[in-house]
Order: C-alpha cells, then sequence, then structure tokens
C-alpha cells in the first residue's frame, strides 16, 4: 500500500467472461436497454474488469408488451435508481467472498447503432464518477456486434466537463470561459480483451483449423453435408455478410433525428434570444424614461430617482442550458463515423462482389 | 444456432426413482445445453479458488447453475452460474447455504425468466459428498424438485483438456438412512451451444488464445474485415491448391468432395455484366453519398457548436442574434447539402422560419437512398 500513487487510467482490460456476460444480458434484452454494474481493479494504469452482472429491472417484464420505451428509459435510468445501488453494493459483498474483484468499477449499456450519447448517460456517469475517478462507462452495441465485429467501447467523462457539469451552468459565457466543446465531453479509452490460461486452454479445445496435414476423405456427398465441418470461431465469416444497407439506413434516420433535435435546440434557443433583445429594448426604454424624468427633477430641484430599479422591475429571461446541443454534436460526430465505417467496409465488399461476378 | 458437441458415451436412462418420487417418472432432461457465459464464469471461479490442492483435501469450487427448462423440461439451458464458497476435507462437507440462498434471490431478480438448475464442481470425480450436494440442489425445499437437478463437472487439471460431464442423479441406497447421502449419477448428453450475437464476443475471445499475452484489442469493423478477408482467400488457395494437385494426378481424387465443390460454384450467379456494372455504380454512389452526407451534416455541426460559443468583439444582443440566425442557416444547409452539393444557399440573415422549408422534402428523401441501393 506504500507507493499507491494515483495513475490515471490509460487503457481498460476487459476479462473474456465480462465480454460474453455484457453480450448476453445486452443481447437478451434487445431492443429494450439494458444495463449492469462491473466490478475489477485498476493498476497502474490499466483498469482490469473482471465481472459484471445485470441491474434488475423492476416489474416491466409483465407490463405489455408496446411499453417498451418505458423499460428502456427505466433501464436507461437502472444505475442510478437507489434500489439498484442497494442491490449492486449486495452483490459486491456476495462476489467479495467468492474471491472475485470487489471494486465497483462502473456500468456498461447496450446501445442500437451508437444512440447513447444522451443526457442519462452523462447522469449515470456522473453518477459513478463522482464518488470514484476511476470508473468507466463500457457500451456494447448490439446491432453494430450482429454483423461481424464485436463493438465494445469504454467511456468516461473529462475533468472539465465533470466540474462544468457539477455546477450545472452550460450557458454560452461559461462555455466560452471553460472552453468545453462538444469533443471534451467524454474521452475513449482503449478497451483490451484479456483471457485466463485456463480459458485459453479451453479456448484450444473448441473447433479450430485442424491440426494434422492428412484429413479422413468423405466417402459421399451425404457424408459431408451430414457432417459439416466446424469452422473455427476465429476469425470468422461472418462479418462478410453483404446486408450493410439496412445499417446505414438506420444510422440516417438516427442521424435524421439529431438533425431534428438540432433545430428544436436552435429554436429554443432563438426564442430566448427574442425574449432577451425584446426586454432589453424595454429596459432601455424604461432607461431613458427615468433619465429624463431625473433630468426634469432635477431642474425641478428634486432628489433624483434610482436609476436601477429596472433590475426588480424587468426580469431577464433564463439562459436554456447548452449541454443538449452539445450531446447532440457529439451524437452527430459519433454516427458520421460511424458511417465511414460503414462506407469503408461496404465499399470494399462492393468490390470484391464486383469482382466475382464479372469476368476479367 | 451453433453447437460443439461432447464425446460419445453410453447414454442410458436412469432408473425410475422409488416410492417417495414415484410421480417423478420422466426420464428429463435428456440434453443440457451449456451456454458459453456460464462456462467462461465456472472457469473464472475455478481460477479465484483460494486452497491449492493438497493429497487430504480437494481443491475443487462448487456453485449454482441457473438458465431456463423447455416446457416438458427434457432440454435445459444453462445460462450463468454463480459460485458457492463450501469447505471440504476428508470427512465433512460444508456448502454456505444461507450464502447460496441469498445469492440465487439476487440473481433471479435480475433475471426473472431463470430458474436453479443444478450445481457444477471442477472437479471431475464423483464420490459421496457429491451425492450429499446433489441431494440438496434435487430436494423438493432448496432445489430443483421435481426437475431433476443437473450435475456438471467440469476438469481443470493443469495440463489436462477441460472437459464437461453433465449428469443427472436418481437416489439409490442400501436402505432408507443412507438415502440422503448417495445417489447414482447418470450422464446425459451436453453440448455448447452459442447464438449469432455470441459467436462475434467468441470470436474476439478466441482471437486472443495464440497470442502469448492471452490479450487482444477490441479492433475496428474494417481490422476484421480484412483479416476475414484474408482467411477466406487463404481457404480459397488451399481448395484451389487441392484440385490442382488432383488435376496433375498428384493426389487421390475424391467425388465426394468434387461433387461438393461443383454444387458449391454452382450456386453463383448468371448475371448480365452491363447490369452488374450499372448496379454497382449506382449502389458505390449512393453509399458514399450517405457517407458525404454525414460528414459535411457533421462539419456543419460542429461549426454550429463553435459559433454558439465563439467570442465576439461587439457587444450587444443584436450582433448575437444576426449570428444566431446564421446559425440556424448553416446548420440548415448542412442537412440540405446533400441536393446542392453542400454549396447552396450562403445567403446569412435571420430568417428564421425559412429552415422549415425545404427539410419536408429532404427527409423522406434521404432517408430512402439507401433503400432504393438495396437491390
Amino acid at each position: 500500500m506504500a507507493d499507491f500513487k494515483d495513475v490515471p487510467l490509460k487503457t481498460i482490460q476487459v476479462q473474456a467472461l465480462v465480454v460474453m456476460k455484457i453480450v448476453k444480458h445486452c443481447s437478451a434484452s434487445f431492443p429494450t436497454t439494458a444495463t449492469g454494474s462491473i466490478a475489477g481493479m485498476d493498476q497502474d494504469g490499466v483498469l482490469d474488469i473482471t465481472n459484471s452482472f445485470p441491474f434488475p429491472t423492476a416489474d416491466v417484464v409483465n407490463v405489455e408488451g408496446n411499453h417498451q420505451n418505458d423499460a428502456s428509459a427505466l433501464a436507461a435510468a437502472a444505475p442510478r435508481a437507489k434500489a439498484n445501488v442497494a442491490y449492486q453494493n449486495e452483490m459486491i459483498r456476495h462476489l467479495k467472498e467468492v474471491n472475485a474483484d470487489a471494486n465497483n468499477v462502473g456500468w456498461y449499456t447496450s446501445a442500437t447503432m451508437g444512440n447513447f450519447v444522451n443526457l442519462g448517460f452523462i447522469e449515470n456517469q456522473y453518477h459513478y464518477q463522482r464518488e470514484n475517478d476511476k470508473t468507466v462507462a463500457l457500451v456494447h452495441d448490439v446491432s453494430r456486434s450482429s454483423q461481424g465485429a464485436l463493438s465494445l467501447r469504454a467511456f468516461k467523462l473529462t475533468t472539465t466537463f465533470m466540474t462544468a457539469y457539477k455546477e450545472g451552468k452550460f450557458t454560452t459565457e461559461s462555455l466560452q470561459k471553460s472552453k468545453l466543446t462538444f469533443r471534451d465531453i467524454f474521452t475513449e479509452l482503449p478497451v483490451h480483451l484479456h483471457n485466463s490460461h485456463l480459458l485459453t486452454a479451453f479456448l484450444h479445445q473448441i473447433p479450430a483449423k485442424p491440426t494434422t496435414s492428412e484429413v479422413a476423405m468423405p466417402t459421399s456427398l451425404a457424408d459431408l453435408q451430414n457432417n459439416p465441418i466446424q469452422m473455427p470461431l476465429y476469425p470468422s465469416a461472418d462479418n462478410l455478410d453483404l446486408s450493410i444497407d439496412p445499417f446505414l439506413e438506420k444510422t440516417c434516420d438516427l442521424l435524421l433525428d439529431s438533425i431534428e433535435s438540432h433545430y428544436t435546440e436552435l429554436n429554443n434557443y432563438q426564442y430566448y434570444q427574442r425574449q432577451l433583445a425584446r426586454e432589453q429594448t424595454k429596459i432601455t426604454a424604461w432607461q431613458t424614461k427615468r433619465k429624463s424624468e431625473n433630468a426634469a427633477r432635477v431642474a425641478a430641484k428634486q432628489q433624483p430617482l434610482p436609476e436601477d430599479e429596472w433590475q426588480r422591475i424587468f426580469k431577464l429571461p433564463q439562459e436554456p442550458s447548452r449541454l443538449e446541443g452539445m450531446l447532440n454534436a457529439k451524437q452527430v460526430e459519433q454516427y458520421s463515423k460511424q458511417v465511414d465505417g460503414f462506407t469503408a467496409c461496404i465499399s470494399a465488399k462492393m468490390f470484391a462482389v464486383r469482382g466475382n461476378l464479372l469476368p476479367e | 444456432m451453433a453447437t460443439v458437441d461432447s464425446g460419445p458415451f453410453l447414454h442410458l436412462s436412469r432408473p425410475l426413482a422409488p416410492s417417495t418420487f414415484n410421480f417423478q417418472n420422466t426420464l428429463a432432461p435428456l440434453l443440457v445445453n451449456i451456454q458459453p457465459q456460464a462456462i467462461l464464469s465456472i472457469l473464472d471461479h475455478a481460477v479465484r479458488r483460494d486452497i491449492p490442492a493438497t493429497p487430504t483435501t480437494s481443491s475443487r469450487v462448487i456453485g449454482a447453475l441457473i438458465g431456463t427448462r423447455s416446457e416438458d423440461g427434457s432440454d435445459v439451458s444453462v445460462v450463468s452460474s454463480f459460485a458457492i464458497p463450501h469447505t471440504e476435507n476428508e470427512d465433512q462437507v460444508e456448502v454456505d447455504v444461507e450464502y447460496q440462498k441469498n445469492m440465487l434471490s439476487l440473481q433471479l431478480k435480475a433475471n426473472p425468466r431463470e430458474t436453479l438448475l443444478g450445481w457444477y464442481t471442477t472437479s471431475p470425480e464423483l464420490n459421496s459428498f457429491s451425492a450429499l450436494i446433489q441431494n440438496f440442489f434435487a430436494s423438493p425445499e432448496t432445489g430443483t424438485f421435481p426437475h431433476p437437478a443437473v450435475h456438471l463437472t467440469v476438469s481443470t487439471e493443469p495440463g489436462a483438456d477441460v472437459q464437461l460431464r453433465a449428469y443427472i442423479s436418481s437416489p439409490v441406497a442400501v436402505n432408507a438412512e443412507r438415502a440422503a447421502e448417495s445417489c447414482l449419477f447418470v450422464q446425459v448428453p451436453h453440448k455448447l451451444a452459442y447464438n449469432d450475437a455470441e459467436r462475434s464476443a467468441l470470436d474476439l475471445i478466441s482471437s486472443a488464445k495464440d497470442n502469448e499475452s492471452r490479450a487482444a484489442p477490441i479492433g475496428s469493423d474494417i481490422e476484421s474485415l480484412a483479416r476475414s478477408l484474408e482467411s477466406t482467400i487463404d481457404l480459397l488457395d488451399r481448395v484451389s491448391e487441392f484440385v490442382s494437385a488432383i488435376i496433375d494426378e498428384e493426389q487421390e481424387p475424391n467425388n465426394a468432395l468434387g461433387q461438393y465443390l461443383m454444387s458449391a460454384l454452382a450456386l453463383a450467379p448468371k448475371v448480365d455484366p452491363v447490369q452488374i456494372e450499372a448496379d454497382f455504380n449506382n449502389h458505390v454512389q449512393d453509399v458514399l453519398m450517405v457517407s458525404y452526407l454525414a460528414n459535411s451534416i457533421r462539419t456543419q455541426i460542429d461549426l454550429s457548436q463553435r459559433l454558439a460559443t465563439a467570442i465576439l468583439s461587439n457587444d450587444g444582443v443584436e450582433v448575437k442574434d444576426g449570428e444566431k440566425g446564421e446559425r440556424g442557416e448553416r446548420g440548415e444547409r448542412g442537412g440540405r447539402g446533400g441536393k446542392r452539393g453542400g454549396r447552396g444557399g450562403g445567403r446569412g440573415g435571420g430568417q428564421q422560419r425559412e429552415p422549415r422549408e425545404p427539410r419536408e422534402p429532404r427527409e423522406p428523401r434521404e432517408s430512402r437512398e439507401p433503400r432504393e441501393s438495396v437491390e
């Protein structure tokens, strides 16, 4: 304990068990959002995540199916619900008894096509990071994982954002002062996967490339069809799937939604500004009136009336928070990067298909 | 659902239970599906055991299996597991029953559809303690009754393969007093089952299996695509090597493989090259357009955010207001950029209502683009 230095987190190391548990939980509850807690330990800037467990989503299961959004909302709010904090502590206490790492190091959530940047996400992560700076949010994208490569990312709020969020002020002025932009809301940390020795041994048992060069030849076609060769788990051929258009389409839809909310934000702000301008004109009018009145009073040798009374009479409208807009911008950035990724994959595949179908 | 089967063994039906259990006359479960995360959790627990093995005590750890049962109970799938602390020496075994009860209720709170299925241990041997624990898990008060409890053994001997075996049990005893501590284990078939969602995770996990560090980075889509393509090309090369070896009469031909390859090749569609060329160009253009649009939207939103917090030299709300209007205009242009190449409509000014109009036709158009291109 002597050299217990405070090293900022640099990388996240996720145990295979955690990956499997998160994937199972998120895909089982898809399309409803799933959230859970993760446990682990940090050492020399590496956060080792060794266990995870889902949060109970109380009683929403037996509500009829079309309350899906309610369930999602409930699950999304789960990490900061009081009951779940208790659940989490209880679970961690139990895990401690069987030698598991008994530190809560954050939470995980599922996402669809990268649509996780929202107020709830920020609030949850703030809730965790307020108490312990070394906590992260793992985001597993179910839709993206289904078409090949697993998508698991780790995020953490920046210190600048933490202070700004603590004060709860996201006005133009405060943003100018803190130089906070939407790029600085959170940082993404590189995620690595780690297996135990025992697991490595186990993995070598499940199908892999044949080790011997001599393979027994099948005797008939039926033989081959009845006992298909098991493809090795890695590298998989799943991500050669050509149907990427639905993903692109969905992302476009989400992008449009983002633009929509961008407009709402703009309109809100414009409304505020018009309101402000109106008030300002009124104040100026009042001030000139008071000034001329005072001039008249001075001329009449009377006591001049105070000139700062307008602060009491007029109330300036509250500036809307810029946070929503910032998050939206972040979300758009996220989507467009995603589209870039899809485009890169699909164009490569397209050329492959053309090469295949067209004679040289 | 893909599966990994276990090795062959003699599958016996278990003897029917004697009088006290006489209404339980199913032979179920006949098949145990084990999901990978349950195994991973068991292996993790095995690594975290605290007592090293001594000649007199075993170093095995135990835990409970939870999951779902099919309606007739003939098919169980083990979804997850949790560890239970226990101590074991030559003549006695202690299982933390209280812990098991609490943990089970915690687990079931999060997954209300799952139930207790049985238990696991990390040594392949079955002894009288196993029977004792098995009877505990199968009993009506604390266990899975009327369904039989599943016992899964996972051998975790260093230097040997990890072997899985699944059992169910029947009560046997020479007399009634000894019934609590003895039972007959009957092996049942099991398989490792995983679905598509878990497939990608397993893919990643097994990508680390040949690394010295046992670690693998979670890469981007394009990296994994490159890997897949490489391995596919490699496979194709091997097949063509095999075929040319046969043609050169260096290798014994195999009719079945030949037939198989022929039928695979016959699946290639016959298409008109001109048509393909046109479709291809259309689609690539669509895709690139979507990408271009997304990026221009990003730039516009970025710009709009920057302008929103830009420090203005002039004081006064009027200036800000003007800038505001321009912001609206700019954000709008970003969305509309697709049709005008992102260059049109550079007028500033505060026509705040103006953005509304062009949006209506744009929306369906843009979202339709990828759809159009689906052949």
